[in-house]
């Protein structure tokens, strides 16, 4: 159809919002990215490139790379492998109100904010004095540890407590798309002799395409940016910054020392990864065909 | 034969069994931070210092909720979080469908070039533009105020992308024939594309207000007062104010989380259907 006017009515306010809000907030943060930016200054000097000569010099802003891929990647796998499992476990279960009952309860944990779920395990799991591992490592005969000192040992914390938090998602969206899978699929290699594993493995794994690649690229866009349980369970970055990724690093630089030139020098260069794993996945995952 | 069926049937059954009990010690295990929660929300803080151990509480007491009553506005921060969270929703709905039609429907000028911009901007993680968009909303005089959190949610590139994908779907054929009748763009919207994407419409709602009820980060950035606090926020300040006070802040959040996850459970088909249709399978 064709309707210049209402097409324009629509769109030019729409695309002057999303202008605003989303594509001149990416300039004006390069923009500021080259000023020593206070927003308490003054006046705020022009430094060209000097920040990001310091960035590139900067221990912390490296180890905030490093420890934002290694949680990511870690992350990211473990979580896929674990809901897949879950998944094609449930989808096994011949009982239909049992299966819902087993997707709803892994689900529970992402109805709860992060906020909140993380602040339960910085008393309950973490908690130096009765959190439930050091009440295992007493149970255990060992004494018991400030996990909020400990550099791994967090770090791992941090990733359980977001697989704890997370994979409800995943298993809903692979449930279904294991359910989208004709039966006669899995039959056929049945009669053809593979057992229940190489079934999985040979003909349901690679009939999931979409589905899979769906779920790993919106993971992965979703775990670059966790925020909430770092700022809880390691709000200063943990132990010699072995718990800093970079969002806390942006926030920590930009809004409690307000170096805001800085802040946006580290925004830059997590842009700058998010959009090359965001190319490769891409390449990665070019799924064209579908069993439909 | 016979036989052989009555061996198959019952290695299946045993298969069944062991997956529930998996599923259910698993299931058991996810619990045991929501039940911690509430059980500590239940104990006194004497106890919870003296006695740490103690998976119960010795003595049941409501002190907790009714510190957290009297000492947090967790009324206040319940309408804040609500209000935030429907206005946002219900106007993500509307532009969402409008847009998407528009790209779906209508043949214009520069559509790739526009196409490009807005899966352009889908790209664009909130936490790079986090210190701009601060700055922006302290100019136009936002800051400390509810529609800090409300205006830049207003639109949202990936619903309008998922909206897109849908609306396409609905025949052309049934709009031009809405339009030969006398129909105008709103009208053909308004009765002929809404009714037809309801999951559509269900999915949106779920995933936007999921994720502005649970948003930590821009309240963090643009709010300040006590009194505007959605939630999340108020759930931390509560927490850094009386760090000590750990049956309160446990009382604080199981009020916020608890009806939330009832309202999950008696939904919940609603809930997955959603979940699903907003991954783009059908």
């Amino acid at each position: 159809m064709k309707n210049n006017k209402f097409v324009a009515a629509v769109l030019l306010p729409s695309f002057l919002f999303l202008f605003i809000f989303v594509i001149f907030p990416v300039i004006y943060g390069l923009g500021i990215s080259l000023y020593d930016y206070n927003p308490a200054n003054s006046k705020n000097v022009f430094l060209g490139a000097e920040n990001y000569v310091r960035l590139l010099q900067d221990a912390t802003f490296w180890k905030a790379v490093k420890n934002t891929f290694f949680f990511c990647v870690v992350a990211v796998v473990l979580n896929i492998a674990i809901t897949l499992f879950l998944a094609e476990l449930i989808s096994h279960i011949r009982s239909g109100k049992i299966r819902v009952l087993f997707r709803a309860v892994l689900f529970i944990p992402c109805i709860a904010p992060m906020i909140g779920t993380s602040m339960i395990w910085k008393y309950g799991i973490v908690g130096t004095d009765g959190g439930l591992l050091n009440q295992i490592l007493i149970f255990l005969g060992k004494g018991p540890k400030n996990w909020y000192l400990t550099e791994m040992p967090l770090m791992w914390i941090i990733i359980i407590y977001t697989l704890w938090a997370d994979i409800g998602y995943n298993v809903i969206l692979f449930t279904a798309g294991l359910s989208n899978i004709p039966k006669a699929f899995e039959e056929a290699a049945a009669i053809d002799g593979a057992g229940p594993l190489r079934r999985f493995f040979l003909v349901k794994l690679p009939l999931l395409g979409r589905t899979f690649a769906f779920v790993s690229i919106m993971t992965m866009a979703n775990y670059f940016q966790m925020f909430a349980q770092f700022r809880v369970l390691a709000p200063k970055g943990g132990m010699h910054d072995s718990a800093m990724v970079l969002t806390n690093y942006i926030y920590r630089t930009s809004f409690q020392s307000f170096d805001m030139g800085y802040g946006a020098a580290i925004a830059t260069g997590l842009f700058i990864i998010v959009f090359i794993v965001a190319m490769i996945q891409n390449q990665l995952m070019r799924v064209e065909w579908s069993y439909e | 034969m016979n036989r052989e069926n009555v061996k198959r049937r019952k290695h299946g059954q045993k298969l069944q069994i062991s997956i529930i009990a998996f599923m259910g010690l698993f299931s058991a295990v996810m619990m045991y931070p929501f039940i911690w929660m509430l059980l500590t929300s239940f104990k006194s803080n004497a106890e919870i210092r003296t006695n740490r151990t103690r998976f119960f509480p010795e003595v049941w007491t409501l002190k907790g909720y009714e510190t957290a009553l009297e000492k947090a506005p967790l009324g206040q921060w319940f309408l804040n979080s609500l209000f935030v969270t429907v206005f946002v929703t219900v106007i993500v709905i509307l532009t969402s469908t409008l847009i998407g039609y528009v790209f779906a429907k209508y043949r214009f000028r520069a559509k790739k070039l526009l196409f490009v911009v807005l899966l352009a901007s889908m790209m664009v993680p909130g936490q790079v533009t986090m210190i701009p968009r601060y700055l922006i909303i302290q100019k136009m005089h936002l800051f400390d105020t509810i529609w800090a959190l409300i205006i830049p949610g207003l639109l949202s590139p990936f619903t309008i992308y998922l909206a897109m994908q849908f609306i396409s779907d609905i025949p052309d054929s049934l709009c031009e024939a809405a339009k030969i009748d006398g129909a105008g763009p709103l009208r053909i919207y308004w009765s002929i594309i809404l009714p037809n994407v309801k999951p559509l419409i269900g999915s949106i709602g779920i995933f936007t207000a999921m994720m502005h009820w649970n948003d930590y980060l821009n309240p963090l950035l643009m709010l300040n007062d006590k009194s505007r606090m959605t939630l999340p926020l108020g759930l931390v300040i509560f927490e850094s104010q009386r760090s000590s006070d750990l049956s309160a802040t446990m009382a604080a959040a199981a009020m916020m989380m608890v009806p939330m996850i009832i309202i999950f459970l008696l939904f919940q088909k609603q809930f997955t259907q959603g979940m699903t249709l907003s991954s783009g399978m059908k």
